[in-house]
């Protein structure tokens, strides 16, 4: 059983793609002013913790939304 | 006394404000130390100037006279409580040298006291001091520990006039912050207020020495929104720059996060030796010299951070020789991220060297967290085990298990000391699951290392970190395997490993042996096994003695104590009450948990000797020594003390309301529930004769005369065959047979002769008068020597004519006689009661006499030589007792009664 899914987490300002490292190897995709983090999160907590590494740059939060289910490993 | 753990001095460390560079009078106004609020909470997001702002208003000035300053800057690793409230304590010290003396004793006793009692003794320390402090926790959103947050909740609720909260956080604090908002105690700064303005920001730069335009100056506001942060990097990039006009255009034309862009520029401009140091230490959460050359490799570690200190590189000293730094937290980010991006192979070899280092250093907890950073499992494994022991010793579960659970699995396998480890922290923290698997893993190794027998090597792949621990390991198996087995209630499974323990483990551990006989004792008393059960206590007491934890033996004593009473030996539970609190004496004076419930351990015994006065001197006295030093049974055992006082001072309803509170705040604290408060309110319903709520209470028990017998049921089985013969149900003899006969067989001379009473009554109402004699005899043979009193005298009149005509044939005449012919206090005898229904006590009656006088409520207490909040209870009691609610009301009433003229 797994609670893996797939989130997009969007964010006011443009953050470079070399931030990937930071935010765990997520994808971050520049978007008309606003950037997206997404990727795969393990579970509820590990999502809180992105949340706060969002928080932690002054990152202003637009929206967090969970995209598809990811494959059961 | 020696700290239990090392503090780092470094955090108690207020920023520094020499650099006051802005004059933000707009917002020190909102912080005026002669007025400040109960909590003031400033939440804004990193590099908001949150800090700096509370050092200039707290500290800054040169003619400060307000309150004095505790400061704490807060990280992750604070998030287990008793780190945290050792920090706290700390702090406060730093402030107010005379207060939380006693919370730092109870924190540091051995086996730890619970955080509210901690918490209780400081706001008692300061309720009684004059010194105003203001507590700063800086850095408040690094805690996640809701055990935290809800004390913190309670300290606010509780928070005395003198102490005064302020919080700095990036996110609001998880605190009651709407109720105190709505009471007017909370003020706030917001990232809105923070924000510089547009004068401010051209006041900023001026000082700074750049000669800018207004539009330039509107520019850079308008982009960066006035975070601070955005601007001093700006102010960076653009000294020593010949085009400042160019680089304002830049940044104005670039839509990247505006600090990651400005760290980028001020990267940029340094120096490569600069760069590579700025990389290579981000990861670091302080920084010294010595630290930063074991991480990079360097020896320039020291000129390096002056250099940083001097160019203003957001570096933050955290002491005053400068020895210790650490990164503005938004900078130390945004280089991180760098590291990690450039260097992408680098990271977990900077972590490993700072986790060696940090380790050499004695700071453990940041060579885990950097072990467990650089990937380096093994070397986190090792770490954490070697602490198992000294983490168990302080109480500091909560963080091992953190540590344990950042492991990964596979690290575990071969560890059988860690996955015991594991075991021991679950299980204290209250935890089942997962508890089996780690066994497995401990058995199965400690299999194969008896498989090969005694002096042979260690089977291959074994891990483990201390080898002296391994010896430990059947014992520690076996009492986790008794404690487990008790906790699902199988009584016979605990006896077999409990007896297994004590024959594997070590002589000289004690802790072991009293937790290995503790939980036997537990068993035998569940299974009604009294005199098992009391020799198994008795030595868990000598163990725990032995290794000093002074407030378990209490804690022991009270059921000691209980299962002595149950025996019939109310004599030798006295001795035990009174042993231990010559034990408590004997440990020097700070302030002992336990030593409350000791006192209404003696209340209770008092009070069936029918010595009511000395009964409620008991009660008093416990409550004097500190309510918040009762041990988890003390809230709803001193008010069955207080019920059963006032029961027979003849207030039922009173004795009932008691009894209500006590089944609201019953703790069990592990112990069988063996006299459920309900049972006990039923017998004063059947006192106030409402028998249809006492046959009510026995219908929702199930109860029935045909059940079978177990010694867990036996006081709601008597309370049944009391509510069946007060219906006038005379055909409950058999069910007391078999009592009586349970009871005899179980050694529970208490429980007999109560028995013996319910039958002699129940004899006597069917036409049996020479079995409710013979009954009555043996109940007063059984019960003269121990001084019982109450077990006759509560019965009323029937009982009576019984005794008499005992004492007519020579039984106990003069025990009799005593009973019957004196009770104490009667109501409307001796003392001047004023017609009140409820009488004042002696007390109550020296605070009254105090409240017609001029002295205000401190000053009562200093002249009674009790605390403020005693004062305040007896005074709650005496308005009750007098129906009024103010201080004037309650002298005219008492004067109009004559209470006052003495």
């Amino acid at each position: 059983m797994s609670e893996t899914q797939r989130y997009e987490i969007r964010i006011q300002g443009r953050l470079d793609a070399r931030w990937s490292a930071w935010f765990d190897g997520m994808e971050l995709v520049d978007d008309d002013g606003s950037t997206v983090i997404r990727g795969q999160v393990a579970d509820q907590a590990a999502l809180h913790g992105l949340i706060q590494k969002v928080r932690d740059l002054g990152l202003p939060l637009l929206s967090v939304t969970p995209t598809q289910t990811g494959p059961t490993p | 006394m020696t700290a239990a753990r090392p503090l780092l001095q470094t955090k108690l460390f207020p920023p520094r404000t020499t650099r006051s560079l802005v004059d933000r009078d707009r917002l020190r106004q909102r912080i005026d130390t002669r007025d400040l609020p109960e909590v003031l909470v400033v939440s804004a997001p990193a590099g908001f100037g949150k800090s700096t702002l509370l050092a200039q208003s707290l500290l800054g000035g040169v003619s400060r006279a307000g309150p004095a300053v505790a400061w704490l800057s807060l990280d992750s690793g604070d998030s287990d409580p008793p780190t945290f409230w050792a920090y706290v304590l700390a702090a406060l010290r730093t402030a107010a040298p005379d207060v939380g003396g006693s919370a730092q004793v109870l924190l540091d006793s051995p086996g730890g006291a619970p955080v509210t009692t901690v918490v209780t003794s400081l706001l008692n320390d300061f309720a009684e001091s004059e010194k105003e402090v203001v507590l700063v926790l800086d850095d408040y959103h690094a805690l996640h520990a809701p055990d935290i947050h809800e004390a913190m909740a309670f300290l606010v609720e509780h928070l005395p006039p003198q102490l005064h909260l302020v919080i700095a956080t990036r996110s609001d604090p998880p605190l009651p912050l709407a109720r105190l908002r709505a009471r007017g105690q909370l003020a706030e700064v917001r990232a809105a207020d923070l924000r510089f303005t547009g004068q401010e920001t051209a006041a900023y730069f001026d000082r700074m020495g750049l000669q800018l335009s207004a539009r330039e100056v509107a520019t850079l506001e308008g982009r960066t929104e006035g975070w601070v942060a955005a601007l001093q990097l700006a102010a960076l990039s653009l000294q020593g720059r010949d085009d400042a006009a160019g680089f304002i255009d830049g940044f104005a034309g670039d839509d990247r996060h505006v600090v990651d862009y400005l760290v980028e520029e001020v990267v940029h401009r340094q120096p490569e030796e600069v760069r590579d140091f700025l990389l290579r230490t981000s990861l670091l959460t302080r920084l010294s010299g010595p630290l930063t050359d074991a991480v990079t490799g360097r020896t320039d570690g020291r000129e390096m951070l002056a250099r940083l200190d001097r160019d203003n590189l957001f570096l933050v000293p955290l002491d005053d020789q400068r020895r210790w730094y650490r990164y503005h937290h938004l900078f130390a980010d945004m280089l991180h991220a760098r590291l990690l991006d450039e260097r992408p192979g680098e990271a977990p070899d900077l972590h490993r060297r700072a986790s060696q280092w940090l380790e050499r250093d004695g700071d453990t907890t940041g060579a885990i967290e950097h072990a467990l950073a650089a990937g380096d499992a093994d070397r986190a494994a090792d770490l954490v085990e070697l602490q198992i022991r000294e983490m168990g010793k302080n109480r500091r579960e909560v963080q091992l298990r953190r540590w344990m659970e950042a492991l990964p699995e596979e690290v575990f396998a071969n560890r059988p000391v860690l996955a015991i480890g594991h075991v021991g922290a679950l299980m204290s923290t209250g935890e089942t699951r997962g508890v089996e698997a780690r066994l497995q893993i401990a058995e199965r190794w400690d299999h194969a290392i008896k498989a090969r027998g005694a002096g042979h090597p260690a089977p291959p792949g074994l891990l483990v970190a201390d080898p002296t621990e391994l010896g430990k390991l059947p014992g520690l198996i076996a009492v986790y395997r008794a404690g487990l087995a008790l906790m699902v209630g199988d009584v016979e499974a605990t006896m077999t490993y409990g007896h297994e323990a004590v024959g594997v483990l070590d002589a000289a551990d004690h802790l072991g042996h009293g937790a290995a006989t503790a939980l036997m004792g537990i068993a035998s008393w569940r299974g009604g096994d009294l005199a098992t059960a009391e020799a198994a206590y008795i030595e868990t007491m000598r163990r725990l003695e032995l290794e000093g934890y002074v407030a378990d033996v209490l804690g022991c004593a009270i059921t000691l104590a209980d299962l002595q009473t149950t025996q019939g030996r109310l004599r030798d539970a006295e001795r035990t009450y009174r042993d231990a609190l010559d034990l408590a004496a004997r440990q020097g004076d700070g302030p002992l948990r336990g030593t409350p419930d000791m006192h209404v351990g003696l209340s209770a015994l008092s009070s069936e000797r029918g010595d009511l006065s000395a009964a409620e001197e008991h009660l008093r006295t416990a409550h004097e020594l500190g309510d918040h030093l009762g041990m988890p049974r003390y809230p709803h055992r001193w008010r069955i003390a207080e019920a059963r006082v006032r029961e027979a001072r003849g207030d039922l309803d009173g004795a009932v309301t008691l009894l209500d509170e006590a089944e609201q705040v019953y703790d069990g604290d592990f112990s069988p529930d063996v006299q459920p408060v309900a049972a006990m309110r039923a017998r004063v319903w059947l006192r106030q004769q409402r028998t249809d709520l006492a046959l009510g209470w026995s219908a929702d028990r199930r109860l029935s005369v045909t059940d079978d017998l177990d010694y867990l049921r036996e006081y709601e089985h008597v309370t049944l065959a009391r509510v069946l013969l007060a219906r006038g149900d005379v055909a409950v003899g058999g069910f007391l047979d078999r009592l009586l006969a349970a009871a005899e067989a179980g050694g529970r001379v208490g429980s007999v002769l109560e028995i013996l009473v319910v039958r002699a009554l129940a004899a006597q109402q069917a036409g049996d008068t020479e079995r409710a004699e013979s009954d009555t005899v043996r109940a007063l043979e059984l019960a003269e020597p121990e001084g019982y009193r109450r077990i006759f005298t509560d019965e009323g009149p029937v009982l009576a004519t019984l005794l008499r005509r005992s004492a007519a044939r020579g039984v106990a005449a003069s025990y009799v006689s005593r009973m019957l012919g004196s009770e104490d206090s009667p109501p409307g005898g001796a003392r001047a009661t004023g017609g009140l229904v409820d009488p004042l006590s002696e007390r109550e009656l020296d605070v009254l006499r105090l409240l017609a006088s001029e002295l205000s409520g401190p000053e009562i207490a200093r002249h009674l030589v009790v605390s403020l909040n005693t004062v305040r209870t007896h005074t709650k009691n005496v308005y009750a007792k007098l129906g009024v609610g103010s201080r004037r009301a309650a002298v005219r009433r008492a004067d109009e009664l004559g209470l006052l003229r003495r």
